[in-house]
């Protein structure tokens, strides 16, 4: 049975349609990548799985559905004992997200403290533990310090002991490397992977670095304009791009072995206060067709890999030269080349 | 730390130098002298006492015998008040002054810090416009006239209920102490909600806070913990001028509910050119005020890490 099931989320806040239409699944055990450029709706995804969108906003899904919990009527204290126990989030910025005023080791302690009912002494011992496995040095000190005093890498690997300190059955990521320096970053990640691999925790990795994508992910979810148009697998995603947007997205990737120049996608998103009636793509995509002025509902391009986009339609011509034998992948990769 | 503490001590008697020479100066600027009355005296008499309390030597001198007798602690004997030592009226009526204005900085700094986290968290409805209106008016309007106010509305409610409720001024019971308390801390108390909520808008859209509710820290926990802490340094830091203006607002509001504290006789001793009394009070508030300034520093580093000085901790 999956963790996540959650179909057609929408949320709109004020008169701007963040979300307007996103699915995503999770097994335990999975780490799923969301990609998608600024503005399309990661963040405010992530945040509504956490039940922290502000009152202003309007959230609506058709299945939300989380460890076997109807999650769409969740009241406010269903949901904080969820929140940093079973739901935990790593933010983007460790500089900011965590307290200036509190200690390390305090803010570390305190999800156990809350959730777990630990006292005070056991709670800082669990943190000072897992400070030590996230390989900080003279742990016991660094617990009593306060944020000013770490550095930009350390204060992530804090900001990640908060996280998976109740050892939750999904963890999310926002851009968990974007705030850091590049020697860095591979460090957070390798921890990151480790965290997850010996507590078997899934997780939503937030990105839009397909580099890591490459290096972490399981399974792939493309985001554009409030919408996931694209997903599958890692390899699916990778090898049989399906989606316009995401061989655009994938062209935008400087490459060692095969130099080239780089594709910008020209044009820019649409605006979410007024999305557009068709596909959210058609205005930048190189081919468009006289269909995509209305919505593309997702579409199967292969075992569980799925794209928002017309170009996959059963009544696409490339669809009929599957019966005479082509694969999806050999069609598209014929059609781009 | 200590360094730092000494450091600022320092300059605050640096400070309390500069007052007093200051004051010394132009209080003996102003036309006419202790001596001067309605009533003229005979020129002998008045020799006599000019003899008698030093006003006969030259400026300079006055002003060193003056010097060298405040940093043995003593201030002279009062002109005016029948043979009072200034040390004594400070002795006195200073603990007076120090009760209300502790109890309008405790008023001030609650009621503010109350105010404006409400406003800030109802940003925009109707809580928030109630607070941000009664901030304004509690500005605006004197803190004389509201104390006038609150005695009306104070001997209304003793007719209505038929006994006296609540006393309309004097000194000496608890119950006389929280409504001029009030009156005084109240401009204060208005300026202070309007730094808290804005500090407190900026907590509550701060990552941090974000983050702390992402680890289900909720409520009460969520608000000392990590939001008060941190959206309260810019009061705390408003405290030293606060208490200034506390102190000096009390004159007004100790003459008007009748409260046996410092602030009259300081007054007074302006009105009378009471020189004694007037460079014992000032000299006493300023070494008061810088005090004050110093611990809201050193207070600072206790709420803040950031600002802690030399690992004050270890």
């Amino acid at each position: 049975m999956s963790l996540l099931n959650l179909e057609s989320l929408q949320v709109s806040i004020g008169s701007v349609q963040a979300v307007r239409d996103v699915s995503l699944s999770l097994q335990p055990g999975e780490c799923r990548a969301l990609v998608g450029e600024s503005g399309c709706g990661k963040s405010v995804t992530a945040m509504s799985l956490l039940g922290l969108m502000p009152n202003a906003a309007e959230t609506a899904a058709q299945h939300w559905q989380f460890a076997g919990r109807d999650m769409a009527h969740l009241t406010e204290r269903d949901w904080r004992k969820l929140r940093g126990n079973q739901i935990a989030m790593i933010f983007q910025n460790p500089m900011t997200a965590l307290d200036p005023t509190q200690t390390i080791g305090a803010q570390i302690a305190e999800p156990l403290r809350i959730h777990k009912g630990l006292s005070r002494r056991d709670a800082k011992k669990r943190a000072i533990a897992l400070l030590e496995r996230l390989a900080i040095a003279n742990p016991a000190q660094r617990a009593e310090q306060y944020p000013f005093e770490f550095s930009g890498g350390m204060l992530q690997r804090a900001m990640i002991a908060m996280a998976v300190v109740c050892e939750p059955e999904l963890l999310i990521a926002d851009e968990p490397t974007t705030a850091l320096d590049v020697t860095v970053q591979a460090e957070v990640l390798c921890l990151l992977q480790e965290m997850r691999e010996s507590s078997g925790t899934a997780m939503l990795f937030i990105t839009h670095d397909l580099g890591v994508v490459a290096e972490i992910a399981d399974s792939v979810s493309v985001m554009y304009a409030g919408q996931t148009v694209e997903s599958g697998s890692l390899t699916q995603v990778f090898t049989t791009e399906a989606h316009p947007y995401t061989q655009a997205l994938k062209r935008a990737v400087p490459s060692l072995e095969n130099p080239r120049p780089l594709e910008a996608i020209a044009g820019t998103p649409p605006d979410l206060r007024k999305p557009p009636t068709g596909c959210g793509f058609a205005a930048r995509c190189s081919q468009r067709m006289a269909v995509c002025e209305q919505a593309p509902p997702p579409m199967s391009v292969g075992d569980s890999h799925i794209a928002r986009c017309w170009l996959w339609h059963e009544d696409h011509p490339r669809r009929w030269r599957d019966k005479d034998g082509f694969t999806n992948a050999s069609v598209i990769g014929r059609s781009r080349r | 730390m200590l360094n730092f503490i000494a450091k600022r001590l320092l300059s605050g008697v640096i400070t309390i130098w500069f007052i007093a020479t200051a004051t010394f100066f132009a209080m003996h600027a102003v036309p006419g002298d202790p001596l001067t009355q309605e009533k003229a005296m005979t020129p002998a008499v008045r020799a006599q006492l000019e003899a008698r309390y030093g006003l006969d030597k030259p400026l300079f001198d006055q002003y060193r015998l003056f010097l060298g007798n405040m940093l043995k602690g003593d201030f002279g004997i009062s002109f005016t008040q029948e043979n009072r030592r200034v040390n004594d009226i400070i002795r006195e009526h200073f603990p007076i002054s120090a009760i209300l204005g502790v109890a309008a900085v405790l008023i001030a700094l609650v009621g503010g810090i109350t105010a404006g986290s409400v406003a800030a968290y109802c940003r925009n409805r109707w809580p928030d416009r109630m607070v941000m209106i009664a901030v304004i008016a509690a500005i605006s309007v004197p803190g004389f006239v509201i104390a006038g106010l609150a005695q009306l509305v104070i001997v209304a409610m003793n007719n209505a209920a038929g006994k006296t409720l609540l006393p309309v001024a004097g000194w000496g019971s608890v119950s006389q102490i929280w409504v001029p308390a009030l009156v005084l801390g109240l401009g204060t108390m208005a300026y202070l909600s309007r730094i808290m909520r804005a500090s407190m808008l900026e907590v509550l859209s701060a990552d941090f806070n974000i983050a702390a509710k992402a680890k289900g820290v909720h409520g009460w926990r969520l608000f000392f913990h990590h939001q008060l802490r941190n959206a309260v340094l810019p009061v705390v830091t408003e405290l030293g001028p606060t208490i200034a203006a506390i102190t000096t607002g009390g004159f007004v509001v100790e003459l008007i509910f009748a409260i046996p504290g410092l602030g009259r006789y300081f007054v007074q001793a302006v009105q009378q050119l009471d020189y004694t009394v007037i460079m014992g009070t000032t000299v006493f508030y300023g070494a008061f005020l810088v005090l004050v300034v110093v611990l809201v520093d050193i207070s600072y580093g206790l709420i803040d890490p950031r600002i802690r000085l030399h690992r004050g901790r270890s």
